[in-house]
């Protein structure tokens, strides 16, 4: 099923379709990629529906090419996106840090699957590190959502399309290969977000006015300074406006237990079953990673006397968490490597054990 | 109320659209309601599978380790699959692929020559899958042949709304066929 409509109706769809569905009514005119399981299916919508509506679609020769392609596009003010998976990521940092120098609205879907290396398809979390921590070069940073559900796959991509024009800053949707395989009801609602009005910088030929220039080369030192200064302010408006995160019983609770995207289902449910049990278990779910939810963080570590970060990777996002906590409270992980989250049965055993 | 289903057999026989057909069933009952095909470095005449979370409430878990119905149809899915359904639950065999063979006695056991039926009756067996979703609509209890009926219409593309009316007629005749045959 790969349909776009703006419905009241629920249907059933894959996240992978669901994503790109809402990249074309959110207006993308745009789309560079080459295929890789398992984001295959965004590629594959995206060549016949972009062509249907008379927009862009290029499958280009390789990950460099697609990710310069969108730097290219994305210069002149429309929406644009890529997007790629884990290993192939791995191949777009150098264009991700110079989009985020040019300041430029680029928006990839991150589909992430096991790593090291190329890995395999199953799903993971294994590339937090690599979206958040970056392998470009030089100080940046991207805003990073990360779907639980395909409702959110959808409902998210519209507002990566949204932050990255309204803060002129790439956005990544990190979504996994089990959001992006399995299907759900969703519901497909009309973009809900404002549109930005680029034309204060984008190139669009320099009649009648000046001509302007998009770089990301800054030979002085002392300028240099000074815009990373002006980028790094940006960043602090970022996390001062656009936190989301979403939380469950922190009220009374003994255990905290935090994770992203897909896993978080599976620990919402081994969160019920403990408070069957009789432990005080909350949960809190960063929607948007960069910014990490750290004020909240800092103060839910006050009251709780553990926190436990689940993830699908050897352990990533648990470090973000002991920086936010700063040692007031021990952060323990659950983890499995690669693969579909650990099931809540699992969980629960290993917080048994934890506490 | 949460129900799992798997839905089990070689590739081409279906397997992922009729769990497609179901689970837009489901919806259309306003379910909860998640599928997730067996995925992997899978090999062409392969097992493949997916599975079906149904649930009032939020979806446990997309993935689990057991189900409350698991639909078997040939005698590779059979031989994997009967470890994995739920104690007091219900295991529904194509018997046309598979053997007739009880190996544990705390399951319902449901035998049905799916193929056979389908060639004789609609001269198709590409039928297989949906007429066996008519069986798991009068074993489960969970989801009506209408709803299902509704569903196909949501899962078969618009060039292919022909075939419609057939896959009806093989979902009545899952539903009306006799059980008590075995």
């Amino acid at each position: 099923m790969a349909l776009e409509t703006i419905t009241e109706k629920k249907v059933l769809i894959k996240g992978n379709y669901a994503i790109a569905n809402a990249a074309v009514m959110a207006g993308c005119q745009c789309y560079f990629g080459y295929p890789i399981t398992p984001q295959s299916e965004i590629g594959e919508f995206m060549s016949g529906k972009m062509q249907e509506l008379g927009r862009g679609y290029v499958s280009a020769e390789s990950e460099l090419a697609a990710i310069n392609m969108v730097i290219g596009a994305c210069s002149t003010g429309v929406k644009a996106m890529t997007s790629s998976s884990s290993c192939a990521v791995a191949l777009m940092q150098e264009g991700l840090s110079y989009a985020c120098t040019d300041e430029l609205p680029v928006v990839l879907i991150s589909v992430m699957r096991g790593g090291p290396g190329l890995g395999n398809i199953y799903p993971s979390q294994g590339d937090y590190n690599q979206t958040l921590k970056g392998g470009g070069n030089g100080d940046y940073k991207m805003i990073v959502l990360a779907p639980s559900n395909v409702q959110e796959c959808f409902d998210l991509t519209y507002k990566a399309f949204y932050l990255a024009h309204k803060y002129k800053n790439p956005t990544v949707l990190l979504a996994d290969g089990f959001l992006g395989q399995m299907m759900e009801p969703v519901e497909m609602k009309e973009y809900p977000y404002p549109e930005i009005d680029n034309s204060a910088w984008c190139l669009t030929g320099a009649k009648g006015r000046d001509g302007r220039v998009i770089r990301s080369y800054g030979p002085l030192a002392e300028d240099r300074c000074e815009f990373l200064e002006n980028l790094f302010g940006k960043y602090k408006q970022i996390e001062e406006n656009e936190v989301e995160w979403e939380e469950h019983n922190t009220e009374d609770a003994d255990i905290l237990l935090v994770s992203f995207g897909s896993t978080s289902r599976n620990v919402r449910t081994a969160a019920k079953i403990c408070a069957e049990k009789g432990l005080k278990v909350g949960t809190l779910r960063p929607i948007t990673l960069f910014p990490f939810p750290n004020k909240r963080l800092a103060e839910l570590a006050q009251k709780v006397k553990k926190i436990i970060t689940v993830e699908v990777n050897m352990g990533q996002m648990v470090n973000d968490v002991k920086l936010a906590v700063n040692g007031k409270v021990p952060v323990e992980l659950i983890h499995k490597g690669v693969g579909t989250p650990p099931s809540p049965e699992e969980i629960v055993s290993q917080i048994e054990e934890l506490v | 109320m949460e129900k799992d289903f798997i839905i089990a057999g070689f590739g081409g026989q279906g397997v992922l659209l009729a769990g497609e057909v179901l689970a837009n069933g489901f919806m259309l009952d306003n379910k909860n309601v998640t599928w997730y095909p067996s995925y992997g470095a899978e090999m062409r005449g392969g097992t493949v599978n997916c599975t079906v979370v149904a649930a009032d409430e939020e979806v446990s878990a997309v993935q689990k380790s057991a189900a409350d119905f698991i639909i078997v149809l040939n005698q590779a899915s059979f031989d994997k699959f009967t470890s994995k359904v739920r104690k007091g639950g219900t295991i529904i065999v194509n018997s046309s692929l598979a053997k007739i063979q009880k190996l544990r006695n705390d399951i319902n056991y449901v035998f049905a020559p799916i193929t056979e039926i389908a060639q004789e009756k609609l001269g198709n067996i590409k039928m297989s899958n949906i007429l066996a979703l008519g069986i798991v609509s009068k074993v489960s209890k969970l989801i009506s042949i209408q709803t299902l009926e509704k569903a196909l219409d949501n899962v078969i593309p618009p060039n292919k709304k022909n075939l419609i009316p057939k896959n009806i007629e093989a979902l009545k005749l899952g539903y009306e066929y006799d059980l008590l045959a075995v």
